[in-house]
């Protein structure tokens, strides 16, 4: 199952997909220095994490099937 | 009263002014309101290094969005006396000078439409996961930030 991420407006100009298939990992911390390491552009954005739709501001432990978004600042309206 | 029920607030595309009108016409029949509150938004024609925008193409996250706004409506029924609260959002493409937010609450007293219409478009701009890329005249695209 692993883990979903998502990507989001400015983000994709980096990834240039929407969605990635992520193989298991046990914490945000560890997925973010895997997707960093594929996306190094991503170093420089601003963006924050959602896991399973919450917004977190610190590691948190992943289980199989959940998702994280990296979400840029929002710029709605 | 309408706390509980709640749709998806994305539309595709541009909101017509005829749907406006037509959401406005549908409250005749609630006759404990006493006053709407509207506010529209449009895509303006910025200028970005002497480009001109000709339209903004909006994405979301929509299943959080979804979740979010269940959270924010509930809590402003609970802080506003409102009698209902409708709100559309525009995802896709929207061309300059076309609407691309419509929030739309009505009360018994005015107040609380008005409150809660400003607070609501604040709210929109700063919590919910959308995002907006802005399209220039030579095909150029800047995301958009809000203020």
């Amino acid at each position: 199952m692993g883990i979903q991420v998502l990507f989001f407006g400015s983000i994709t100009d980096i990834t240039l997909v929407a969605a990635l298939s992520w193989e298991y990992c046990a914490d945000t911390d560890t997925l973010m220095k895997g997707v960093l390491n594929r996306f190094p552009a991503l170093a420089n954005k601003k963006y924050f994490l959602a896991l399973n739709q919450q917004v977190i501001h610190e590691n948190a432990p992943l289980k199989q099937g959940d998702t994280v978004a990296l979400m840029p600042p929002f710029s709605g309206g | 009263m309408s706390s509980k029920k709640h749709h998806s607030i994305f539309y595709q595309g541009s909101i017509p002014a005829q749907k406006i009108a037509d959401d406005i016409q549908k409250h005749s029949t609630k006759t404990n309101i006493g006053a709407h509150s509207i506010f529209l938004g449009q895509v303006r024609e910025d200028v970005i290094d002497g480009e001109k925008v000709v339209a903004i193409e909006y994405t979301a996250y929509e299943s959080m969005v979804e979740e979010k706004m269940a959270i924010i409506r509930e809590h402003f029924f609970q802080k506003y006396a409102l009698s209902c609260m409708h709100i559309y959002h525009s995802l896709g493409t929207v061309a300059v000078g076309e609407i691309c937010l419509f929030v739309f609450t009505s009360s018994a007293h005015r107040r609380d439409a008005i409150d809660a219409c400003n607070e609501m478009v604040e709210t929109i701009k700063k919590e919910l996961p959308i995002w907006g890329k802005e399209i220039c005249n030579n095909q150029t695209t800047v995301w958009k930030q809000n203020n």
